[in-house]
């Protein structure tokens, strides 16, 4: 106990002597989550308003039951912002330049040809580069839209039934303001979800942190490789030592110095740059998980090289493939198809949802994924003993 | 000519390395795959919907969700299987249309679709959309229903289909729509199009300064010595290793473009205005390079530094989000870096189809570029092997 102790003190003495894990584990990681941070803080797509230009040249009460009632209901919600615009050519011109979005136009006569039952129509101009913030205008105005067809085609339909002639004025009238009255037969009810989706700041703190977690354990497990071709083994294996002392030893450094990187970047991201990581209690299990995970991985593909360098080459490609695939630099997991799924084939993944679902829920939903990445510490974990032994020999 | 050999063993010494062949050729192409997949092809937002035994009338409004513009529908089997879809950011929003759908809307009850999204506006906006085609489908229905209730009709069947029958004769209030402005997107753009320029150039880069740490340890194990010792001049030393940076950029770059148009179906454009691009771009990647090769002495130091300013220079040079997302503020900042210039060369070249002669601009600053930054390099590089 007291070798393994002495051992990962010497080690992480060297690691933050020389710097470079200091590089990997810290300055790299929060560097880079810097940079996206601020690169990217500006650019977030699911947070602005609707700009929506609306001209209206008629003075008839359809219009005006849409532009004060139907917009402003939706304007109320804060998902569009309206700018009324007095002309159609300042109004496109703002639709093309992309200061406004989606224009609404109302041509004159309208509410007129509304009420005398002609082809009515009203016009929507798009930025050509929102689509999606045309559709949801044009959709607006579809709805409406769709409300008056509804109760023409009421009358008519009610018209059509009755044999003859057209029924006189009056009763159509009476009917169409019957029609208008009625209940709609569908109803949308609004249920509101709660997002599980990591902020963009943490997700670039998260990601990064477990990322370069891969690299940084590393430092740990390769050692072993390095104390034989310095010739260090032989005289550890010399000294009254347990050989299992020393792998412990090796195996303890990685996971310090995991914890250490990762509790640094974890304090460091939230105050340089307000990332939130959720309910401490769950981070810490869900940190603890990931770092085990990634030693056992680590240690295992370090068994099955040659020599140091050949193991942090083989380290470094599969950090970088389980990195890719967990969705550390995108989210892969909202990826369409199969992909979604190949995601969690790395530990990285798993504590990315963990992160996520914490965020969204109590904190028994971070079994499922601190579990999960157990599952790989355990099962690369028990491969790597199996094959470690042979590592600590001369 | 020495130059040239000093050039090739750079190469040589590359490649010797396995672990060189997956960061330099293969990583790049995986990340154009699996960014292709996650944000290629359509950007339409998706709409988890449940529709389980609604009935015809269900499948109705589900067929005219699907016909909706800018919407992908996607099939979920359950509404906890939806909720937790659109709590993960799987599906932008989502609506349930409830078991006897059909039945209830038949009986003159009102039937309700719930509506589930996150706080987020996009998902929010989304609403709107889906409620359009909701009332869309209502007023069919609500006329049928109206004609029971005015007992025109015997029954809500024979009120839909005297709806149907009429619908077509009825005077409608419409909405047409139109576009403004010149698309700055490309329509024509394919699933990996953008993720392979993009990774291209970050990568080109990236690699590019990696010979940072190539010529840190050409000094630390004496190669730089012992060329000297032999009757070259430093100035033959410096081209080579310059010459040799620009080579590997180039065969990188090679293998990528005609990798990823084989495998995955990239377009590149005009090859001419490709090779140009390229070639200027690997000439600045050189000339970075070895400029931060001389700036330090330690291996590990100039890797981190490499990392940082390579992934941190891409991303603010449109490698990671497109220039075209930026604001402007921030878009003129982004053009002090060579990878958005990059980027609007190759953005012309593939997604607006243009020539050679309709990049040049962007050539310009590229070989601007390039001439100050391995003008310094040399200059450095003088300095250090001589003393």
């Amino acid at each position: 106990m007291r070798a393994t102790l002495l051992i990962c003190a010497k080690d992480l003495k060297a690691r933050l002597r020389d710097r470079s894990a200091l590089l990997i584990g810290i300055v790299v990681p929060l560097g880079l989550a810097l940079i996206f941070n601020s690169i990217f803080s500006g650019i977030g797509g699911n947070s602005k308003a609707i700009a929506l230009g609306v001209v209206n040249a008629d003075t008839g009460v359809a219009s005006r039951q849409f532009v004060t009632g139907v917009l402003q209901a939706v304007g109320r919600s804060g998902l569009i912002a309206i700018h009324r615009e007095p002309s159609l050519r300042r109004a496109r011109a703002l639709a093309a330049g992309g200061t406004l979005d989606a224009v609404i136009i109302i041509p004159a006569g309208f509410s007129a040809r509304v009420q005398s039952q002609r082809p009515a129509s009203m016009q929507v101009i798009g930025n050509i580069d929102d689509p999606i913030s045309a559709e949801v205008a044009r959709s607006i105005a579809e709805g409406y839209a769709a409300d008056l067809n509804r109760v023409r085609l009421s009358v008519a339909t009610v018209a059509a039934g009755a044999p003859g002639a057209l029924p006189p004025p009056a009763r159509l009238r009476a009917l169409a303001a019957r029609a208008a009255a009625a209940a709609a037969p569908v109803a949308v009810a609004d249920v509101s979800a709660k997002s599980k989706e990591l902020d963009q700041k943490s997700f670039f703190a998260a990601g990064m942190a477990v990322f370069f977690l891969f690299f940084t354990v590393q430092f740990g497990v390769t050692s072993l490789l390095e104390e034989r071709n310095d010739g260090t083994m032989a005289r550890l294996l010399a000294a009254p030592i347990r050989r299992g002392s020393i792998l412990a030893g090796k195996l303890l450094t990685s996971f310090m110095l995991g914890l250490i990187s990762m509790f640094v970047l974890v304090v460091a991201t939230t105050l340089l740059f307000g990332a939130s990581w959720g309910n401490p209690l769950g981070v810490t299990v869900l940190v603890v998980s990931a770092i085990l995970a990634a030693t056992a991985i680590m240690a295992l593909i370090a068994t099955l090289a040659k020599n140091a360098e050949q193991a942090g080459n083989w380290q470094s490609i599969v950090a970088v493939v389980l990195g890719l695939f967990g969705g550390t630099f995108f989210p892969v997991s909202q990826a369409p198809g199969i992909l979604s799924r190949l995601t969690f084939i790395a530990p990285q993944a798993w504590f990315l949802r963990g992160l996520g679902d914490l965020r969204g829920g109590s904190l028994s939903v971070i079994w499922v994924p601190a579990l999960a990445m157990l599952a790989f510490a355990a099962v690369a974990g028990a491969i790597a003993m199996l094959r470690l032994r042979h590592l600590a020999e001369v | 000519m020495k130059a040239l050999w000093i050039a090739l063993s750079n190469l040589r010494r590359m490649f010797r390395a396995r672990a060189n062949i997956f960061f330099v050729f293969v990583f790049p192409m995986l990340l154009i795959l699996v960014l292709g997949a996650t944000f290629g092809g359509s950007a339409s937002p998706r709409l988890g919907v449940v529709s389980v035994r609604s009935g015809p009338l269900g499948a109705a409004l589900v067929h005219q969700l699907q016909h909706t513009p800018q919407l992908r529908v996607v099939a979920v089997a359950t509404p906890a299987a939806l909720l937790t879809g659109v709590e993960r950011g799987n599906y932008e929003a989502g609506i349930v249309i409830p078991p006897g759908y059909d039945g209830a809307i038949r009986a003159g009850r009102t039937a309700v679709v719930r509506y589930l999204a996150r706080p987020d506006q996009t998902s929010q906006q989304l609403g709107e959309t889906v409620r359009g085609a909701v009332a869309r489908q209502a007023a069919l229905l609500g006329a049928a229903r109206f004609a029971v209730a005015e007992q025109s009709a015997p029954s809500f069947a024979a009120g839909l289909s005297r709806a149907g029958r009429v619908v077509a004769a009825v005077p409608a209030v419409t909405v047409t729509q139109t576009s403004a402005g010149t698309a700055v997107f490309s329509r024509t753009l394919g699933q990996f199009d953008e993720g392979a320029w993009t990774e291209l150039l970050l990568f080109l880069f990236l690699i590019a300064l990696t010979g940072a740490v190539a010529l840190i340890e050409t000094r630390r194990i004496g190669v730089a010595r012992r060329m000297l010792a032999t009757p070259t001049s430093p100035g033959t030393v410096i081209a080579g290793e310059t010459l040799g940076r620009v080579l590997i950029a180039c065969v990188q770059a090679l293998v990528i473009i005609l990798g990823s148009a084989l495998l995955f179906g990239v377009r590149w454009g005009q090859p001419a205005g490709v090779a140009a691009v390229v070639i200027l771009y690997a000439l600045v990647g050189a000339g970075a390079g070895t400029l931060v090769g001389t700036l330090f002495r330690n291996e590990q130091q100039a890797a981190g530094i490499s990392l940082l300013l390579g992934l941190g220079l891409g991303a603010l040079g449109g490698c990671m989000v497109p220039l075209e997302v930026f604001p402007p503020t921030m878009k003129r900042i982004a053009h002090i870096t060579p990878q958005a210039w990059g980027n609007d060369a190759f953005d012309k070249l593939v997604g607006h189809g243009a020539a050679i002669t309709g990049i040049l601009p962007q050539l310009g600053v590229l070989a601007l570029y390039a001439a100050v930054l391995l003008g310094l390099a040399a200059w450095r590089l003088r300095r250090v092997l001589v003393s």
